[in-house]
Parts: C-alpha cells; sequence; structure tokens
C-alpha cells in the first residue's frame, strides 16, 4: 500500500514513533501545558523537560529575554524532580496519549546513577534521551557534554542500568569537536544523537549596567542558531551511523527539510511553538505528503 | 494533572484608536470559543507573521463583551508598535485567556485600585465585571504615569466611583508617583477602603506594599513579566514567593498573573 510506505515511521533502537518529529526538551514543559494548543498525540513525540534526582527551584531573577531572532533563557533546569515525574506526570502524559521521551540529568555521578535506578522501576519507559548539557558539578560547572570521556563513562552507566530502554545522548554545541562526541557517545552504547542544546550567550542591560541574567550566561535558542544547529548536525551524522534527531532554531517546515537534508532522521522543534504551536503538526504532515528529503 | 485546554484563536480587529500619543485601544471580535475571562487575565497576541519580533506578546484583557475583546496597547517597542498600528479587518492569532489566578470580586466592599501605566487595563476589567455582577463597593482608582501622555482623560472614568491620577512631571493631576498619592489620599482620610488591588511596574508593587501595606486588610496585585509559552510550560516568567520560610518560584502566566502582595520576595526578584 503507497500510504503505509509512505509513513515516516522513525525508530531509536527499539523504540518506534509515529513519525518523526518531536518538542524538544523544555519549552513545552511536561507536555500537558500545551494540549490546548498542538494535538500532541499526533507527534512523533515530546521529549519531557529535563528531569533530576531531587526537583530543583531553578535561577532567580529574569529568565528570558529575547534577541535578534533568538530567545535566551536562564531557567536552570527548574523541575519538579524523579517523584513526582514519575509518580503524577507520566502517568498523565500517557493516558493523554503522548508518546513520551523522558529527559534525565544530573549534577552528580551519584545523583546519575540513583536517578538511572529510579527511571529503570518504570516500565512504561521505553526510551530516554541524556541531557549532557547541564552544569556539572564535578566538573566545577562544566557540562559532561563537553569531555569525550565523560560522555563515554555517562553513557556506559546508563547502558548498563538502563537495559532494554533506547538512549539518545543530547549534545551541546559548546565545543570545539561534536563529531568526536557523537561518536563518544556511540561508542558508548548511545541509540541515537540529539543536536543541539542551546548555545551559551549573554546580554547586557545597559540602563543597569549589569548582566541581565544573573547567572551571567544564558542559553541561545529559535531562529538566531539554526545555521550552527545545521552545521553540527551535518557533521555529527558523519561521525556515526546510529540516528541523529536535528533541533534548533527550527521555525518553519522548509527549515525542518534542511535538518533531514544535512543528514537528520528525526527533528526537535523548541522555542518555534511559542509563536507557531501548529508548525511540529505542519512539518509532520508534509513529511506524511511528500516522505522524507534524501539527504545531500 | 489534568491537560490544558488554553489555546490559540485567529481573531479579527475591529478598531483601533490612539487616545493619547503612546497608548491605543484595539478591539478585536471576540472569536469564536472563546471563554469568558475573569480580571487579570490576559491573552498572549502574535503580532507578525514573521520571527521579528519573536515572541508572543502579553496584554491584559480589558474588556470582554459577549462580542468585542479589548486591549489597551502602550507602544513601547517594535512589538507592541505592531499591535497598536494593526488596522480594521487584520486578523491575529492571540492565546488566551490566560493565567490561573484572577482578582476577587471584592463582595460588598469598597476598594482602592491602584494602577501603573497600563495596569489600568484590568483594572478597567474588574470595575466592569465587578459591576455588571451587581457589586455595590465604592471603586476607587489611583492611576500613576509618567505624564500626561500616559494617562488619557477620561474614558475609564465612568466605571469607577472616583479618579485620582499622578503623574511624575506634574503635567496631569497630583505631581509625583502614585504611592505618594495613595499614602496623601489614606493620610487626608479621602479615601478608605479595606482592600487593595493593584498592578503595575515591579517597582511600584513593591513601593506600595512598604508604604502602605499596613493600611489595609489585604493586597493583591497582577504583576508582569516577561512570557514565552504563557502556559506555565517553560518556566521562563517565574515570580519569587516567600511559603513558610522557603523560596518558591511560581510561574507569574499560570499560577498568577496575581497574587498575595505580601508573598513576594522582592529581593530574589530582579
Ligand atoms: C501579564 C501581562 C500583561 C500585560 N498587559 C499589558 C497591557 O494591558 N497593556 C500594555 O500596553 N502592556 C501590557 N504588558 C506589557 C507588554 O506585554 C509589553 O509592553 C510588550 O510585550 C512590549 O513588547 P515590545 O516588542 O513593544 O517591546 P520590546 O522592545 O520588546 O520590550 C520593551 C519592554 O517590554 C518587555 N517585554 C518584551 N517582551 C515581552 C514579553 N514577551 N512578555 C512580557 N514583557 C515583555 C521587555 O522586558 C521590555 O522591558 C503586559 C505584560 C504582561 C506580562
Ligand atoms: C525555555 C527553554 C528551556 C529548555 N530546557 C531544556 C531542558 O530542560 N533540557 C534540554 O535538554 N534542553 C532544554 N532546552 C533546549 C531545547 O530542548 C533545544 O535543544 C534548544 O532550545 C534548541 O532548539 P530550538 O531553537 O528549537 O528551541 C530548553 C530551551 C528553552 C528555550
Ligand atoms: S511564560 Fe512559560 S511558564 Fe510562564
Amino acid at each position: 500500500m503507497v500510504t503505509e510506505e509512505k509513513k515516516s515511521v522513525f525508530r531509536v533502537g527499539n523504540a518506534a514513533f509515529i513519525n518523526p518529529v518531536l518538542l524538544a526538551s523544555g519549552p513545552a514543559g511536561y507536555g500537558l501545558e500545551y494540549s490546548g494548543m498542538i494535538r500532541l498525540a499526533r507527534l512523533g513525540g515530546v521529549v519531557t523537560k529535563t528531569i533530576s534526582l531531587k526537583p530543583r527551584a531553578g535561577n532567580p531573577g529574569v529568565r528570558l529575554r529575547e534577541t535578534g531572532s533568538g530567545l535566551l533563557n536562564s531557567v536552570g533546569l527548574e523541575n519538579v524532580g524523579a517523584a513526582r515525574f514519575f509518580g503524577e506526570k507520566l502517568p498523565a502524559i500517557l493516558e493523554a496519549g503522548i508518546r513520551p521521551v523522558v529527559s534525565l540529568a544530573a549534577e552528580d555521578w551519584d545523583d546519575y546513577t540513583q536517578l538511572l535506578d529510579e527511571t529503570s522501576c518504570h516500565r512504561d519507559v521505553d526510551v530516554v534521551e541524556l541531557n549532557l548539557s547541564c552544569p556539572n558539578v564535578e566538573r566545577g560547572g562544566l557540562a559532561v557534554g563537553t569531555d569525550p570521556a565523560k560522555v563515554d563513562s555517562y553513557v556506559k552507566e546508563a547502558r548498563s542500568r538502563l537495559p532494554g530502554v533506547a538512549l539518545l545522548a543530547k549534545l551541546t554545541p559548546n565545543v570545539q569537536d561534536i563529531a568526536s562526541l557523537a561518536a563518544a557517545a556511540e561508542g558508548a552504547g548511545a541509540d541515537g544523537i540529539t543536536a543541539i542544546n542551546t548555545v551559551i550567550g549573554m546580554d547586557i542591560d545597559i540602563g543597569k549596567r549589569r548582566p541581565v541574567f544573573r547567572m551571567v550566561r544564558a542559553g541561545l535558542s529559535g531562529p538566531a542558531i539554526l545555521p550552527v544547529a545545521l552545521e553540527a548536525v551535518w557533521r555529527a551524522a558523519r561521525a556515526v551511523k546510529i540516528p541523529v534527531m536535528g533541533a534548533g532554531g527550527i521555525s518553519s517546515v522548509g527549515d525542518a527539510m534542511k535538518f533531514f537534508m544535512a543528514g537528520a532522521a528525526a527533528v526537535q522543534v523548541g522555542t518555534a511553538i511559542f509563536y507557531d504551536p501548529g508548525l511540529p503538526e505542519r512539518i509532520a504532515e508534509e513529511l506524511e505528503r511528500s516522505g522524507l528529503p534524501a539527504r545531500i | 494533572m489534568k491537560g490544558n485546554t488554553k489555546r490559540s484563536y485567529k481573531a479579527r480587529v475591529i478598531s483601533s484608536e490612539r487616545i493619547s500619543p503612546s497608548c491605543g485601544v484595539v478591539v478585536f471580535e471576540r472569536p469564536e470559543g472563546f471563554p469568558d475571562a475573569l480580571p487579570g487575565q490576559f491573552v498572549s497576541v502574535r503580532v507578525s507573521d514573521s520571527t521579528v519580533p519573536l515572541l508572543r506578546r502579553p496584554y491584559s484583557i480589558m474588556d470582554l463583551t459577549g462580542l468585542e475583546l479589548a486591549l489597551l496597547v502602550k507602544v513601547a517597542g517594535r512589538g507592541s508598535a505592531m499591535l497598536a498600528s494593526a488596522g480594521p479587518g487584520e486578523v491575529m492569532d492571540l492565546a488566551g485567556p490566560l493565567g490561573g489566578a484572577s482578582f476577587d470580586d471584592p463582595g460588598g466592599d469598597d476598594a482602592v485600585l491602584v494602577a501603573g501605566g497600563t495596569g489600568l487595563a484590568p483594572m478597567i476589567f474588574s470595575a466592569r465585571t465587578w459591576k455588571r455582577r451587581g457589586s455595590r463597593g465604592r471603586l476607587y482608582l489611583v492611576h500613576g504615569a509618567a505624564s500626561r501622555d500616559e494617562s488619557p482623560d477620561s474614558f475609564f472614568e465612568a466605571d469607577f466611583d472616583k479618579v485620582f491620577r499622578a503623574t511624575m512631571d506634574g503635567s496631569a493631576g497630583f505631581s509625583g508617583d502614585v504611592v505618594a498619592l495613595l499614602a496623601k489620599l489614606l493620610d487626608e482620610g479621602r479615601i478608605s477602603a479595606p482592600l487593595l488591588y493593584s498592578c503595575g511596574p515591579a517597582g511600584m508593587v513593591r513601593a506600595l506594599v512598604e508604604r502602605t501595606g499596613d493600611r489595609f486588610k489585604s493586597h493583591h496585585t497582577s504583576l508582569e513579566a516577561v512570557m514565552a509559552c504563557g502556559v506555565g510550560a517553560c518556566r521562563g516568567c517565574t515570580v519569587p514567593l516567600r511559603e513558610g520560610g522557603r523560596i518558591v518560584f511560581k510561574a507569574v502566566c499560570d499560577d498568577g498573573t496575581v497574587f498575595r502582595a505580601s508573598d513576594i520576595a522582592w529581593e530574589e526578584w530582579w
């Protein structure tokens, strides 16, 4: 059947998605906040807000600033913690027919292993995204994802503690060579790569003569970072055999097509849902109609 | 947690009128299915089809009737200028009504409503909503603005029992800030009411708490913060509140916009 063949079903490890269009972790929270705005069950999936073992309050002060076609955020990984996520949020997400990808991060190794063990207790979870861009205490606040050796140990640990769960390693663009980090994740047993997380930036309040954000640094997202993301996906996709999910600045159907042409097997939409919540579904419909654009 | 049902609508501009050099009132046709709203709730408007500006812009509901949705728009930058200059017939995407906490009806009590700048919008909606419901208490509006340009005359005067104005440059009403005016009115016994409602810049609300906090039984305030999602998802618009000795962050867009003013941990918020 022609229509069957055209269906753009997508897999990472053993996890299947009805289409290769997902919501990126963060902007959509736990998904349900957006259930009036987006028909979430029609998307390949929703990567839920990154959770840590314990709840996190997030950063004080201003958390958002619009830039030229971009958005700086300093949310600081505010999240409800593993217990409430698995106890309250996940059951509601599943009940709503949303396909979750559970995003995890940890500040140190102890928390990390406990969080993996907690996750392994939930048999509903068949795919996890490891947010390797979170500041790591043992690395003096640097992200795990900037060091291939750390990526190797973090992904290996997840591989052994979550057997049978598909693993996505989400990479930061704030590195010299994203290809080597993608390769490290693949070598350690990741089933897929997500690229990219936000680009580090800052802004200054000229009237107050001080940085806009208390933490000074913030993460840039939105159309402004698309070229950075596209190049990262292009290089990562050439460095590994596992599927790469492209994210970063997608704000039109055409933008998504660029990521597929660069070698992505799926895309994630983040910031764009703030102003155009219909975009992810339109991308999915276009793929349904025309099939996946061939890689160049 | 239940799924959120808040969604966006296509809304057609019926009229757009300048009421002062920097402010306008934009009236939309109430979109089909647009739910009833409460005072303090807002809409977020996509002012452009392009990515400039990127985010939707939040606006308090100034009035909502069976047929119309009215916003008070001050030109503050590119996005607000686009909204203020939208002509009749133009269709914009707006999400709403947003906000999970609103101003409670004062019941039969008298109330003082303090507005800074376009903080006026939710006060007008409050007054109209309460009067439509038959609320009997007296409503005093104390409005502060930088100058006469931002303090349009008269279109809202009939909504309140008494209106007092302050302008920083003295071009209309009391010369000075709105908090000083309120303190003076209270001292002189020209107004007295158990309830205080406010909406305006954070600095104004903080000064109200510090200088007139003990004069009212309660003070509820509708806050502003830069917003992205408007539905509690992104956690970008948080305000720090003191809750049992701890600081907790609440989303202005979804846990608010209305909070008890005495709960706000001002020193944690800039
Ligand atoms: C709940 C709420 C209700 C509001 N109600 C009204 C109203 O009734 N009438 C009115 O005139 N204004 C209202 N505002 C303020 C209005 O949203 C801003 O003036 C507008 O977003 C400015 O956009 P701009 O592009 O013109 O200015 P910009 O040049 O982008 O910015 C000017 C100022 O507006 C602030 N701002 C920019 N983007 C946002 C955003 N996405 N969310 C919040 N603030 C932002 C910035 O911090 C800056 O200080 C409200 C804001 C909030 C949060
Ligand atoms: C407000 C906000 C919060 C985010 N939170 C997370 C997060 O918790 N975990 C994560 O891996 N990425 C997070 N991101 C990054 C996005 O998932 C995405 O990688 C990035 O924003 C680039 O895509 P975009 O330009 O489409 O938004 C966040 C982004 C934004 C704007
Ligand atoms: S704007 Fe996203 S949580 Fe309030």
